[in-house]
């Protein structure tokens, strides 16, 4: 076990120390410049495919886009990103706060269900809410004497905003779950000495200590709502992502050059957050003893109370609707309609071992632009973040499109790696990069020097302070990241379709392909398989952990 | 900075590690499928006739719906099929981008529109004429482009606790009377839609076309993204009537769905009732030899036909096979097909349902 040589870590003390470090820190070496440079290109690939395919369409593009309608799909796709990113964010935190750190009931169970409505995709997720919600669904039907004369309508900006927020909360609250539990209690401990109350203890010392955590999520959100097409087609609100997806065919080079706007878009936004976060304080963590557990007293029930209505609505209504379909199917559907239980065991098994296999791979390439980014401000490290973090804004149709574009353009050999595993693993990657750089970056600058040069004063070699010192700090905060990645590419569908292998079935591509053709016991089957698989993997992978740290 | 070196060395080991396993992971891969990838010399290429070589196939058929067909024509023939299955636009897209080191043999669509997509890009080969004459001339593309496998009917399902009968229309022109306006659901951003838009087209002219896009945009239909979320839609009384495939409400009777929503179709000969064919065509780089050809060969068998006559409640295209009982039957309820060929830009039909504003 490490524990901090200072004794009290905190962000008063170690703030001075580490703003000079990272000022006029020193220059990172020509390895690590390479690998990240070498990640950057990459990652790069889909808008470069952009840039070649809209210039190969040559000009004319005022003939092809209607400006106007653009514009407006812009507005509405960041309008709506800033609302969900500020209800995700309030949820996530607040969530990640009651599982980690309070006694509220039920801990673990709300700890299991926080990070579960992540893997539901969002086509599915908006229409088992809908079908649950909407005025003449299933609760109007069963409990229509509930005295609301009619329930309101989800749809629009209300609707989209309403759903994103549920499905999109676990960005935030992954990160923050982990740095959460990362965290020395010395400070709040203090805090509460002092006869500070539990609400203010987490405004004043839980807040500012988890800030980059929250930021690191809550990006994400942003970038996954501007990207989604699922959610925001069900409930009628006309997104950037929308308008491409309605051109990509009849209109072409409309599609691509919206694309290439909601790219420019993107990395214009995490190059200003970028800026924003540079004067951010900067946190570091210890592993330490026991986590402090703030009693709620009065608080617990309200506090139950708000973890209930969230996995409800996010996560336990949804499944019931789904499972509602597809009981429905096996009692009262034809023998076609019936589910087949043991046709979604290979697609189970196969969409596991992708989301883990994604999860690793996406670790292990975004660590070292990690490194350069989190220890390093140089123009470079803004340069190979933005092109990490923005690419997530794409919709994964664009991203996947352009895997195969290059793959298929590019010398002899990598044409042999079209559509195998090893491609759709890192068209994965490439979308999901992001998550894990954000997790892997709150990890690594988390980790306290002192650390290291106490290590290096006691003679310990490089190779063995990276393993004894550092990865066990940052471990909670990479399983975070991996555990995002994870989770998404299990609901992956676009890059799914187009690059898997011929013989390879998920889950998600089940959930789709039902739903598309009104099968919806099937559609409900494979949906409560898909989100028990990765209940099952997160807790192995995430939580299993964070529970060790208790 | 000396210190910092190993690590960082470390770090990107690990990174390289994982892309390296990655790739041996893909050798094995490669190794055992089969000599069809591209880039790799085409071994393959008249492997189709002596039935050892591969057929790849993208489908934007449900598997559901066309999976075991294909499995038995792979049992029947030994040939060696690799199907992928998506939505047909993505389908279409990624033959697109594909271009010619695409590995598809033989696309089958869901609907025509996306086909025509392929079509302009020059991107279809030849179905041979014995085949095509399987079907009725407007079934097919003159120059053997694609040829139509099954049809479905677009129809008008409404929700019969909130829609009398001598409220239903004759004519899908009627929606554009204010007793429709607030009730109407469409899904304008969906294939079969846009495919009615464009049989309307071809039928009526662009500016008629406009006026009832227009007209019926003026009755604020509520929009959804699929036949799915309209069909629901209804079931809920969100909205009275939807535009929807006829299939969509016999999948929801075979589920057990008890919902309080009927089909109505329209008058015979109305546009509304526009049959809208799935297609199978050849992909320009088709190197699977007469595989690809006996493939759709096989899909306009008896067999085939009645399998979707049967299982898939669709409407057979070829002589001799009946639609099921609960059809209304093609030549009399249903009479109009619309030649897509004639439709030239389809993105005219996209420009037309935009400008409408009917899709907010």
């Amino acid at each position: 076990m490490v524990t901090d040589p200072a004794g009290t870590p905190g962000p008063a003390r170690s703030r001075p120390d580490r703003r000079r470090r990272l000022g006029r820190g020193g220059r990172p070496s020509a390895v690590l410049v390479l690998v990240a440079v070498a990640v950057a290109v990459v990652f790069l690939a889909p808008l470069a495919y952009l840039v070649v395919r809209v210039v190969g369409e040559g000009s004319g593009l005022d003939a092809v886009v209607d400006r106007e309608r653009s514009l407006r799909a812009l507005g509405n796709s960041l309008r709506l990103a800033g609302a969900v990113s500020l209800t995700a964010a309030t949820i996530g935190t607040g969530l990640a706060w009651l599982t980690t750190r309070t006694d509220v009931p039920l801990r673990r169970l709300w700890a299991v269900l926080a990070p579960l409505p992540l893997v539901v995709p969002s086509f599915v997720g908006a229409a088992a809410l809908l079908a649950a919600v909407a005025p003449g669904g299933l609760i109007d039907e069963l409990a229509p004497g509930l005295g609301v004369d009619r329930l309101p309508e989800v749809e629009g900006f209300g609707g989209a905003w309403f759903v994103l927020s549920l499905f999109t909360y676990p960005y935030v609250y992954l990160p923050v779950a982990a740095r959460l539990a990362s965290l020395s209690p010395s400070l709040e401990e203090s805090a509460r000495l002092l006869g500070r109350r539990p609400v203010q203890v987490f405004r004043t010392v839980v807040l500012p200590q988890t800030a980059t955590a929250i930021w690191a999520g809550t990006l994400l959100v942003f970038l996954y709502v501007v990207s989604d097409f699922g959610a925001v087609a069900q409930l009628r609100y006309r997104t950037l992502t929308v308008e491409i997806y309605d051109s990509r065919l009849f209109n072409q080079p409309e599609a691509l050059f919206l694309g290439l706007v909601l790219a420019v878009v993107a990395l214009l936004v995490v190059a200003l957050e970028r800026r924003a976060q540079r004067h951010r304080a900067v946190v570091e963590v210890a592993r330490t003893k026991r986590a402090l557990i703030v009693p709620l007293g009065r608080w617990r029930w309200p506090a139950t109370a708000m973890a209930s209505v969230v996995a409800v609505s996010a996560l336990l209504g949804p499944l019931a609707v789904l499972g509602y379909w597809s009981v429905r199917g096996f009692v009262a559907g034809n023998e076609r309609a019936r589910p087949d239980l043991g046709e979604l065991v290979e697609p189970a098994v196969a969409t596991g071992a992708l989301g883990l296999g994604a999860a690793a791979l996406t670790i292990a390439v975004v660590l070292p632009v990690a490194y350069l980014t989190a220890r390093h401000r140089s123009r470079l490290g803004g340069v190979v973040n933005a092109a990490v973090v923005g690419g997530f804004a794409l919709p994964g149709l664009i991203v996947a499109l352009a895997a195969v574009y290059w793959t298929l353009q590019g010398p002899t050999w990598t044409a042999r790696f079209y559509q195998t595993v090893p491609m759709l693993l890192a068209a994965y990657a490439i979308h999901f990069g992001a998550q894990g750089l954000r997790a892997a970056q709150v990890a690594v600058g988390a980790v306290p020097r002192r650390l290291d040069d106490a290590a290096r004063t006691l003679g310990a070699g490089r190779w063995r302070r990276l393993r004894t010192v550092e990865l066990p700090l940052m471990v909670p905060g990479l399983l975070a990241g991996a555990g995002l990645v994870m989770l998404s590419t299990m609901k992956e569908l676009p890059a799914t379709l187009l690059l898997r292998p011929t013989t390879f079935d998920t889950l998600a591509v089940h959930v789709w392909s039902a739903r598309e053709n009104a099968r919806w016991a099937d559609t409900g089957t494979a949906a409560l398989v898909l989100v028990g698989v990765s209940g099952v993997l997160t807790w192995l992978l995430v939580l299993r952990h964070a529970e060790r740290l208790d | 900075m000396r210190s910092s070196r190993t690590p960082t060395i470390a770090l990107s080991l690990t990174a390289l590690l994982g892309l390296g396993l990655a790739a041996c992971g893909d050798d094995a891969e490669t190794a055992a499928s089969d000599g069809e990838a591209p880039g790799t010399t085409a071994a393959g290429d008249e492997g189709g006739d002596a039935g050892g070589g591969t057929l790849t196939v993208y489908s934007g058929r449900d598997e559901e719906l066309i999976g075991p067909l294909l499995e038995d024509f792979a049992t029947e023939t030994g040939i060696d099929v690799e199907v992928r299955y998506g939505s047909t636009a993505e389908m279409a897209l990624l033959i697109e981008t594909e271009g010619d080191r695409s590995p598809a043999d033989v696309f089958i669509s869901q609907s025509p529109g996306a086909v025509g997509f392929l079509e302009d890009n020059g991107l279809l080969g030849q179905v041979p004429e014995e085949t095509l004459d399987l079907v009725a001339t407007e079934d097919h593309a003159e120059d053997g482009s694609w040829v139509g496998l099954t049809g479905r009917v677009r129809t008008l399902v409404y929700n019969t606790d909130n829609v009398t009968e001598d409220e239903l229309p004759d004519s899908v022109l009627d929606l554009v009377d204010p007793a429709f306006a607030d009730r109407i659901g469409v899904a304008p951003g969906n294939g079969s839609f846009q495919d009615f838009v464009s049989g309307m087209r071809v039928e009526l002219g662009d500016d008629e076309t406009t006026a009832f896009l227009e007209g019926l945009a003026a009755n604020d239909p509520t929009t959804y993204d699929g036949n799915t979320a309209i069909l629901e839609a209804v079931g809920r009384g969100e909205v009275d009537f939807g535009l929807i495939n006829h299939y969509y409400k016999f999948q929801e009777l075979a589920e057990g769905v008890d919902s309080p929503t009927a089909l109505h179709f329209f008058e015979p000969g109305d546009l509304g009732g526009l049959i809208l064919v799935s297609a199978a065509s050849i992909v320009a780089t088709n190197d699977a030899g007469t595989a690809a050809e006996d493939l759709v060969a096989f899909l306009l068998s008896e067999e085939s036909q009645t399998y979707f006559a049967e299982e898939t409640q669709e409407y057979p295209l070829i002589e001799g096979v009946e639609a099921s009982d609960e059809l209304p039957p093609l030549d009399e309820t249903v009479s109009l097909r619309i030649d897509f060929e004639d439709l030239g830009g389809l993105d005219e039909t996209e420009a037309l349902i935009q400008a409408s504003g009917i899709d907010g």
